[in-house]
């Protein structure tokens, strides 16, 4: 899936301006009723609706749910089948690494970091939910989990309270600056191999695989499990991870953020390139590197699509300079049918 | 090639900038967060080794052109000659072998052969070599040759020699052999371990022009050599038997000290040994026990334990009886008192040499008074006529000296015999004392070119002119006599003429204080010794010569006493052979009077009826300045001596070219600057078109 453009009427969802709202609550409230308002001229996207169709009654079933119209015009017992049981789980995973603390540094780059994005898209969509009567909760993780709130339909207020630290430390490190001592700390010392493998080399960034074990465990209960990353490691590794979520049936959705800067990589003035993560440093030419570059991320970009695409997980991937509709578009999308596949 | 502004190469650490600004400066200014290089990483490394190395075509034309512009402004230049080894057609060199006996230190010798053999292996077929050893002097041992068997037999053939380093004879001597060359290329290669003593600032060379000078230093570093580097010895007395105590100078050339035992042969016979510590780099002395001696000629070795270098640990010379110099003064019947008091203490009163004085009056002379005499003085008496007289000018003519004080003696008594032999005409008395307060006239002017005044000729060692005169006898030169001295008024005071083997000298005043003031002055002493040895012949006894010197038989007689009659010149020289230490025999002749000690050792001179062993030993001992092994840069012997060559020819080092030719081989520098501007203006398009391609 690629970023949408912006649908008519959606243009305040823009980023840039969301940034300038200090409140969480209010940009979430902003995006969806502005979103829903939206959506009453969009053909895509019909309402939920609760019945499905009847099925005959099987002893055991709750006479509750007998059709007696139907029964006093077939004399027989149906029962109905709605399509949407509300209620769901609805689980943000939320990567808070300090590569999604990145904000484009060049002209054309984004003006809010991922991480803000993410922030915005995560308050948004637990902002909808919750309207929707769905248990929300959030995870927030970089190298561990960082935060947890298990989905409950009171914890709106704590995900939006949790989702503001994430969004107020990302918004305190402006762009250029160092990584966290830690970070840099681990990888002071050794520069990654570029012939070794991609997973070896993450060492010091971002490490999917162990956060997303743990959450696994800890979530109990089938959920609509959203993963919002910038997604820099293997694809495979990628979703080895995300594997542990589904084999617990939760249905996985998978929003790739990434800001311009990384998709176009419009620099031109040579200089050393610092990985934020692990402090290594590169003497480069971008000019000369940039063509290779792209080609890199958009295989990157495939091989995820088709590794999700497997594995039945909702993928898709943002520009964080684009409104956040898109993201929406994305999400309502993939409930409505993981909802209708129940 | 070379530089006239060499100093401007330093410009090239300006490369340095454009290094700088490509490679760090633009790393560490600009500096790029980025999330991840996961990607940048996985860019193939020879793509990434290009990005750093972007713009090298750039980077590299500018340090071409900073080169350029350095080279230009310090003004290479082409030397007019082809450089040896470049060179096409013939080349002609001349190996220089240094033979002095500081050679024999350790392998030195064998390696100086071996470089000298590798000298003529370089050549060419067609080249010419010429082998030349050097030492005190230098002589080519072979002819301009291009047969290599020949040059190398000549190397073969090379042996040490006992005498010391001297470069200058040896450049001149090659000098000389490649001025006449026709080759194109010539060449020296000196081969040495190149002793700071050896070469003189002072010496003058005519290095022909375009000559290379090649060294090859067979040297070691941390030397360490023990020498004997001189004797002396002293007599308890006058006496012919009287012990001989005999002290020798041991020098250390090593950096730490030595205890060497030291050991004294006198006449064939241990004397005895003694242990002596020579402190690093000095010297100490060894005393050895007194012994007697025999009254002829002794020989006396002074020997340390072998080391490195062995040639000078053993130190020859020779004991000679210690005859005084015997003197006659001669006084008149009537003489004053005291007349000759002032004289013969002044001669008696020294040891070095020795004189015997005697006093004879006038009258009581016989012929044989003057046998054996040095010095015959007539103190204001005329010269003896007759048979006396005679027999005083025989002497005279075999080398005895006679001084003539005439004071007022009429000049028409001298002898008729005497006049052609004086050549000294006497006039009258002068009287310079007078009632106004004179106080005499004064000896205006010496020559301190003649022995008798040469150890006056420093400032301070005395003052003749403080003398004060009052009467002289006015002395008219004749012939070729030579005036040593004259008073103010232009009047010869002291006169000489040479009469066979002996001289004959005149003193226009007296040799007492009635005439003048002098028996009460400083110079009086050392002016009558002067006088004496001077008159008399008498030369120093020599212990011991040095391997290079010249023994001459016209300056050495002493050497022949009791051998053979001296010979007067002209007269024919008796038959005197030299016997060397490897027994080589020089023969004198009336031709050849003197022969060049080249060996160290005892030579023997032998006479007619002189049995083999039983002549009159001569010590000859190495050059003990050889044994100072003090090293000298062969850059800097090179430097001086091709320097004095072009101080001599007027131009720079090996350059006879003219201004046209000086500029035709400097014109490189225009080619450079072009070269410069034409990579400067290179660099601007590229540049330009790089910023349009990064623009673009």
């Amino acid at each position: 899936m690629t970023p949408h453009a912006i649908v008519p009427g959606t243009e305040f969802l823009d980023p840039a301006i969301l940034s300038r709202i200090g409140n969480l609550e209010f940009v979430a409230k902003v995006v969806v009723e502005g979103f829903i308002s939206g959506l009453h001229r969009s053909p895509h996207l019909g309402s939920s609706t609760d019945f499905a169709e009847h099925r005959p009654y099987m002893p055991g079933d709750d006479i509750r749910r007998i059709d007696w119209r139907l029964f006093a015009r077939t004399d027989r017992f149906y029962v109905k089948e709605f399509e949407a049981e509300t209620n769901t789980n609805f689980l943000v995973i939320l990567d808070v690494s300090p590569s999604m603390r990145y904000k484009g540094t060049s002209e054309t780059g984004s003006r809010v970091s991922k991480l803000e994005y993410a922030c915005f898209l995560t308050a948004a969509l637990a902002y909808f939910s919750s309207g929707q009567r769905d248990r929300v909760g959030l995870a927030t993780f970089d190298k561990d989990i960082v935060d947890y709130i298990p989905p409950s339909a009171r914890h709106l207020q704590q995900v939006l309270y949790a989702l503001d630290r994430a969004y107020r430390a990302g918004a305190t490190r402006g762009p250029g600056e160092q990584p966290p001592a830690e970070v840099t700390r681990e990888a002071s010392g050794r520069t990654p191999d570029p012939d070794a493998p991609l997973d070896q080399q993450a060492t010091g960034r971002t490490m999917l695989l162990e956060p997303l074990r743990k959450l696994s465990d800890a979530v109990r209960r089938r959920s609509i499990v959203l993963l919002i990353s910038d997604l820099y490691q293997d694809p495979r590794v990628v979703f080895d991870a995300v594997d542990h979520l589904r084999g617990r049936g939760n249905d996985l959705i998978c929003f790739h953020v990434l800001d311009r800067d990384e998709i176009e990589f419009p620099f031109t003035e040579a200089g050393s390139f610092i990985d934020v993560e692990t402090g290594a440093r590169m003497p480069l030419v971008p000019s000369y590197l940039r063509t290779q570059y792209k080609a890199l991320v958009q295989e990157h970009t495939e091989q995820l699509q088709r590794l999700a695409r497997e594995r039945k997980v909702d993928y898709a991937r943002f520009d964080t300079s684009q409104p956040i509709a898109g993201a929406l578009f994305a999400y309502l999308g993939a409930r409505e049918r993981f909802t209708r596949v129940r | 090639m070379s530089l006239l502004a060499p100093w401007f190469v330093a410009g090239l650490v300006a490369i340095g900038v454009p290094i700088a600004v490509h490679l760090i400066n633009r790393e560490r200014k600009t500096v790029v967060p980025f999330p991840s290089l996961m990607f940048l990483q996985r860019v193939p490394y020879r793509s990434v080794r290009r990005q750093k190395l972007r713009h090298l075509l750039l980077f590299a034309l500018r340090c071409l052109a900073l080169v350029l512009f350095v080279a230009a402004f310090a003004r290479p230049f082409f030397k007019g000659g082809r450089s040896v080894d470049a060179a096409g057609g013939a080349h002609e060199r001349v190996i220089l072998l240094d033979r002095s006996y500081s050679m024999g230190y350790g392998d030195h010798w064998k390696a100086a052969k071996d470089s000298a053999r590798a000298a003529i292996g370089a050549l060419r077929p067609g080249d010419l070599v010429t082998i030349a050893t050097f030492a005190n002097d230098a002589a080519a041992l072979t002819e301009p040759t291009g047969i290599r068997a020949d040059a190398e037999r000549a190397i073969d053939r090379a042996t040490l020699s006992a005498e010391g380093t001297r470069y200058a004879p040896a450049l001149k001597l090659a000098g000389d052999i490649l001025a006449v060359s026709s080759a194109p290329t010539r060449d020296v290669v000196l081969v040495s371990d190149f002793q700071r003593r050896g070469w003189s600032s002072r010496a003058e060379l005519r290095m022909p022009p375009n000559v290379g000078i090649r060294t090859v230093d067979v040297s070691s570093r941390d030397v360490a050599d023990i020498a004997v580097t001189s004797v002396s010895t002293d007599r308890g007395s006058a006496a012919a038997t009287a012990p001989v105590t005999v002290s020798a100078r041991l020098s250390n050339t090593g950096a730490a000290p030595k205890a060497v035992d030291v050991s004294l042969e006198l006449g064939g016979r241990a004397i005895g040994s003694t242990r002596v510590t020579v402190p690093a780099s000095g010297s100490a002395q060894a005393v050895f026990p007194a012994a007697t001696v025999p009254v002829s000629v002794t020989r006396g070795v002074v020997r340390v334990p072998g080391d490195a270098l062995d040639a000078n640990n053993v130190f020859r010379f020779t004991l000679a009886p210690d005859e005084a110099v015997s003197v006659l003064v001669v006084e008149p019947v009537a003489a004053r008192a005291n007349q000759s008091l002032f004289f013969r203490r002044a001669l008696e009163i020294g040891d070095a040499p020795r004189f015997k004085v005697d006093v004879r009056r006038v009258d009581s002379l016989t012929p044989r008074d003057f046998a054996g005499r040095a010095l015959v003085v007539l103190d204001e008496v005329t010269p003896p006529g007759g048979e006396t007289g005679a027999a005083l000018r025989r002497e005279l003519q075999d080398g005895a000296g006679v001084l003539f004080v005439p004071g007022a003696v009429a000049a028409e008594r001298v002898p008729k015999e005497w006049t052609p032999l004086m050549q000294v005409g006497l006039a009258e008395v002068t009287q310079r004392a007078g009632p106004g307060g004179f106080t005499g006239a004064r000896i205006a002017r010496v020559s301190y070119s003649s022995p008798v005044f040469e150890a006056f000729a420093a400032p301070g060692s005395g003052d003749f002119a403080s003398v004060h005169v009052f009467q002289h006898r006015a002395l008219r030169v004749n012939g070729d006599s030579g005036v040593l001295a004259s008073f103010d008024d232009g009047t010869p005071a002291l006169v000489e003429r040479s009469v066979g083997l002996g001289r004959l000298l005149v003193w226009g005043t007296s040799l007492d204080e009635s005439w003048s003031d002098l028996p009460t002055q400083p110079v009086f002493l050392p002016f009558m010794r002067q006088l004496a040895r001077h008159a008399g012949r008498y030369s120093d006894p020599r212990p011991w010569f040095t391997a290079g010197d010249v023994l001459d038989l016209t300056r050495h007689g002493e050497l022949l006493d009791g051998l053979v009659a001296r010979a007067a010149p002209g007269q024919p020289l008796p038959p005197i052979v030299l016997a060397s230490p490897s027994d080589k025999r020089f023969r004198f002749s009336d031709s050849v009077r003197a022969v060049p000690l080249t060996e160290a050792g005892f030579y023997e001179l032998r006479g007619p009826a002189t049995a083999a062993g039983s002549g009159r030993p001569v010590a000859v001992n190495v050059d003990p300045a050889e044994s100072d092994l003090a090293h000298m840069d062969p850059a800097e012997l090179v430097a001086a001596a091709l320097a004095t060559t072009a101080a001599a020819n007027g131009t720079a080092a090996g350059d006879n070219s003219t201004p046209a030719e000086k500029e035709h081989a400097q014109r490189v520098w225009w080619y450079l600057l072009a070269g410069a501007f034409l990579v400067l203006a290179a660099e601007t398009i590229l540049s330009n078109r790089l910023s349009g391609t990064v623009s673009a």
